[in-house]
């Protein structure tokens, strides 16, 4: 039977209200840790140290069944309502099946189409230059990201994180994190604008 | 932000979320914003070693697709002990998981980078390669980083290890899987026994000219060193 409806974020929160109670420390503790290993173990996974990327193609496909098989199984633990999420097989393989092939970040000419491609692809991936989430002074923030945004091989911009605005400190659940959110978005924008490439996604 | 940028939402270790999560991704599929869920398991975490940690990583980056309905999916499996995602650990992770849903899916996929050692020492370079190395030849469709120095010291990141990533991952791109792999256990070797102390490196302002924004002679210098090294077991990089 075809199923009704695509799951997404307003149907895994109603679940997330109404699906089974779990202790969060067994759920920690005990069975995340028993899950994995027990799959493990059903899908004969055990890897050379020497190798990074796989070519045993029976071995990938064990792992990625076990993967599905846990999440099915397990499914999602939401630490706020102390319930589980929980999928069926035939809805996760819908949410992949009707995820996107391709998707445009950013506009105009510093447009970049982030779109599939596979292991032994001759094209490289995209690359996402920036702090990745490290710590920034205010003084030099724009700078920074302008020296990642100039670099002909950067397509994107991930941000770093403002030590302080206007001084202050951003804790975090306080207007002033709210303060540093915004400002980050607008200085890089800036320094995107700077280097020339305010199309650029971030 | 505009809605052609990466909005991002994260899902928690391992396997879990909270309300949060739920209530801005709302917000963010109304208004139809590009939404990419990140996640990073924990290698030697709740879940254990690399093989139970791999299951998870496949398992968490599906989660995503229907738990938060991302359009893309940033990992960044991430060593406990080291802090980093460039040991041979969280690649191994990285690599084996990446290729498990690249087979069987279409997913967009990402890789997040923290090395341990930071800008202008040629350890830090050499990791950010290995991974962006790992990732290409995995599949991944786009790199994010590089958050150097373990991402936590102020100002210890700077384009010159993105400029490394994307060399690195022209390098490899479309090169035969077995290849890839004898040289990138060489490569790894060389920086994996650093672990416990590694190199500090320079702050960007000590990096670059911040006012002509021009890398200093000695990093130029660290990073043709570290392209040589490469080319000396094998990597071909044109720059």
């Amino acid at each position: 039977m075809p199923l009704k409806e695509k799951v997404g974020v307003f149907e895994s929160y109603d679940r997330a209200r109404s699906g089974p109670r779990v202790d969060e420390k067994e759920w920690d503790r005990k069975i995340t840790f028993q899950t994995a290993n027990k799959l493990k173990e059903k899908y004969k996974l055990k890897f050379d140290r020497s190798v990074i990327i796989p070519t045993d193609t029976d071995m990938i496909d064990r792992l990625y069944q076990a993967g599905l098989e846990m999440l099915v199984e397990m499914g999602i633990y939401c630490m706020d309502t102390g319930r589980v999420i929980k999928y069926t097989e035939d809805e996760v393989m819908m949410a992949a099946a009707n995820a996107p092939c391709q998707v445009t970040l950013g506009e105009g000419r510093d447009a970049r189409q982030l779109a599939g491609r596979n292991f032994d692809d001759p094209h490289p991936p995209l690359c996402q230059g920036g702090p990745t989430g490290a710590p920034v002074s205010e003084n030099i923030f724009i700078a920074m990201h302008e020296a990642y945004a100039q670099e002909p091989l950067v397509d994107t911009i991930v941000n770093g994180v403002l030590s302080t605005i206007n001084g202050r400190e951003p804790k975090p659940g306080s207007p002033w994190e709210i303060a540093a959110v915004k400002a980050e978005v607008s200085m890089i924008r800036m320094a995107m604008a700077r280097a020339g490439r305010p199309g650029m996604a971030m | 932000m505009r809605p052609s940028d990466s909005h991002e939402v994260s899902q928690l270790n391992e396997l879990k979320i909270d309300i949060n999560a739920f209530t801005f991704t709302a917000h963010y599929k109304i208004a139809g914003n590009i939404i990419m869920g990140e996640q990073m398991p924990i290698l030697g975490g709740w879940a254990g070693g690399i093989e139970e940690t791999s299951i998870v990583d496949v398992a968490t980056s599906l989660a995503a697709f229907i738990l938060l309905d991302v359009d893309w999916h940033l990992d960044g499996p991430i060593h406990v002990r080291w802090g980093n995602t460039t040991a041979r650990e969280p690649l191994m992770v990285a690599g084996h998981a990446c290729r498990a849903l690249d087979r069987n899916t279409h997913l967009l996929l990402g890789n997040q980078y923290y090395t341990s050692a930071g800008p202008c020492t040629e350890m830090c370079l050499l990791e950010a390669a290995a991974q962006a190395i790992t990732d290409t030849g995995s599949g991944r469709e786009i790199m994010s980083g590089c958050a150097s120095a373990k991402g936590v010291a102020l100002d210890y990141t700077t384009a010159m290890e993105a400029r490394l990533m994307a060399h690195a991952a022209k390098a490899v791109a479309g090169v035969e899987t077995e290849k890839v792999n004898v040289m990138l256990d060489k490569l790894i070797s060389m920086y994996e026994t650093n672990f416990k102390k590694p190199p500090k490196g320079k702050s960007f302002q000590e990096c670059y000219n911040v006012s002509t924004l021009t890398p200093s002679d000695e990093y130029l210098q660290v990073f043709d060193k570290a392209i040589k090294t490469m080319q000396k077991i094998g990597f071909d990089f044109k720059i």
